[in-house]
């Protein structure tokens, strides 16, 4: 491996924990890792010693992070406390700081109306089950108003305004 | 007992159904719902929480500060929601200035977070709050004389420390005990506490894999178990375990996959005398065989 064009600190950038260093590449984070199984499989203890390397470009190239199921799994087999789960959103975030093509459209989904699926507008069929009427955010523009302008005081929606207009 | 509900989106938007039963069956029980008038996504994992710290605690702050307000704790079925939002309640709570910088972003919206409603899972509720003898004496039917497997939502089992409610998050026993008291024999099988792989990115990126990988634990179940239906109590195991079946039936040109899936609390809103068509409505496996013996 060529560690020339390495960076010996992007683990304080990535993810500032002295536990990553614990990390001896045991394999137990992938025993019951369902996106393990993937193609390419989900292997967090190469991202794991791809963070502590600092190998930048292959990191930023890595598709496998977005695999998780988020089932944490790994977070709680994990033998030397490196909370793995909590490394792979580590290195989501990262890569979304960095590449705004990795920013997640849910997030423009959530900011328009509040949540991932339209909440609340199938009244029909709650009526027919005798569902109450939402008090949905969707439907209510002066809060929806006050959420979207305090997302807009955060990175990810500052960084990338153009995203949320309109 | 108060709880504040907060259903996610999946359930209230494709299978209200479910939130029928639970609103249906928690009050029987003991427990009063108040809804979580103008929530917000939980965040998903995949969303803020993929972003930045800021933007995932300010939502967590937002949907926490709800409840704080009603006074009372959170319950919630999705696992991903209760994931999401307990371990956004674990940063809050754990270090100060993410709860400084949270209620920052929240003052102007009139909020404020502290972090004194938990979050709880609706099976943690079941199982820990009320009890299983309890719901047993509420019944008016019962599912004797059927075979369950149950399937437990991972994000209540990991990680234990942060979400967990088991005795041992490798050796859970919820969800048998819950569907005991309902009368089935709970049958055990190899693959039980193999994730259902629908929930994050796994599906979308790639879904050969997520299939197979599926299959693997209802060849598992076929083989093993007696079964007539799968318990679940997540909205994500839920779809997936009956979107998968249809998947696989397709590839392997025959009706092999048809095991009738369910929430929890709609089996006990079914045993506590709620009809069908209100509280286990929709569904992508029919479930016929099972609803007819319900008794």
């Amino acid at each position: 491996m060529d560690l020339k064009g390495s960076i010996q600190d992007l683990w304080k950038d990535i993810y500032n924990t002295g536990d990553l260093h614990h990390c001896f590449n045991c394999s137990t984070c992938l025993s019951g890792c369902p996106a393990s199984y993937g193609d390419p499989p989900l292997l967090v203890r190469n991202l794991a010693r791809m963070v502590i390397l600092g190998l930048e470009e292959e990191l930023l190239n890595e598709d496998t992070p977005w695999a998780c199921v988020s089932c944490s799994k790994c977070e709680e087999m994990c033998p030397m406390d490196v909370k793995p789960f909590e490394m792979i959103l580590a290195i989501r975030q990262w890569q979304s700081a960095n590449d705004e093509t990795r920013v997640p459209p849910s997030i423009v989904e959530i900011y328009k109306r509040g949540y991932t699926q339209a909440v609340g507008v199938n009244t029909d069929l709650r009526d027919s089950l005798g569902l109450p009427e939402l008090k949905t955010i969707t439907n209510n523009p002066e809060l929806l108003q006050m959420f979207r302008e305090m997302l807009m005081k955060t990175p990810v929606v500052s960084a990338n305004d153009y995203m949320f207009g309109g | 007992m108060e709880l504040c509900l907060f259903l996610g989106c999946n359930t209230p938007a494709i299978r209200p159904d479910v939130e029928r039963a639970i609103r249906a069956s928690m009050p029987i029980l003991g427990i009063d719902l108040v809804d979580a008038d103008n929530y917000v996504c939980c965040p998903a994992f995949g969303a803020f929480p993929s972003t930045d710290t800021d933007s995932w605690l300010a939502t967590s702050g937002w949907n926490l500060s709800i409840a704080e307000e009603k006074g009372c704790d959170i319950v919630v079925q999705c696992g991903s929601c209760y994931s999401s939002l307990r371990m956004g309640r674990e940063h809050i709570m754990h270090h100060p200035e993410k709860q400084e910088r949270v209620n920052e972003l929240l003052e102007p919206t009139g909020r404020r977070v502290d972090g004194r409603s938990k979050v709880r899972h609706v099976s943690e509720v079941l199982y820990k709050e009320i009890g299983p003898e309890t719901i047993a004496g509420q019944l008016k039917k019962s599912l004797k004389g059927m075979n369950g497997v149950v399937q437990y939502p991972c994000h209540t089992l990991f990680p234990s420390e942060v979400v967990g409610f088991e005795d041992s998050a490798r050796e859970p026993k919820g969800m048998r005990r819950l569907v005991e008291a309902l009368g089935a024999n709970v049958n055990s099988y190899s693959r039980e506490l193999q994730c259902c792989g629908g929930a994050g990115g796994f599906m979308k990126s790639t879904p050969e894999q997520a299939i197979e990988f599926a299959q693997s634990k209802f060849d598992a179940i076929l083989a093993e178990t007696q079964t007539d239906f799968i318990a679940v109590s997540c909205i994500t195991c839920l779809m997936h375990m009956e979107n998968v079946q249809n998947t696989l039936n397709k590839r392997v040109g025959e009706e092999r996959y048809k095991i009738p899936i369910f929430d929890y609390n709609q089996l006990l809103a079914l045993c506590l005398g709620f009809e069908a068509k209100q509280v286990a409505s929709i569904c992508n496996v029919p479930r016929d065989s099972v609803l007819s013996r319900i008794a």
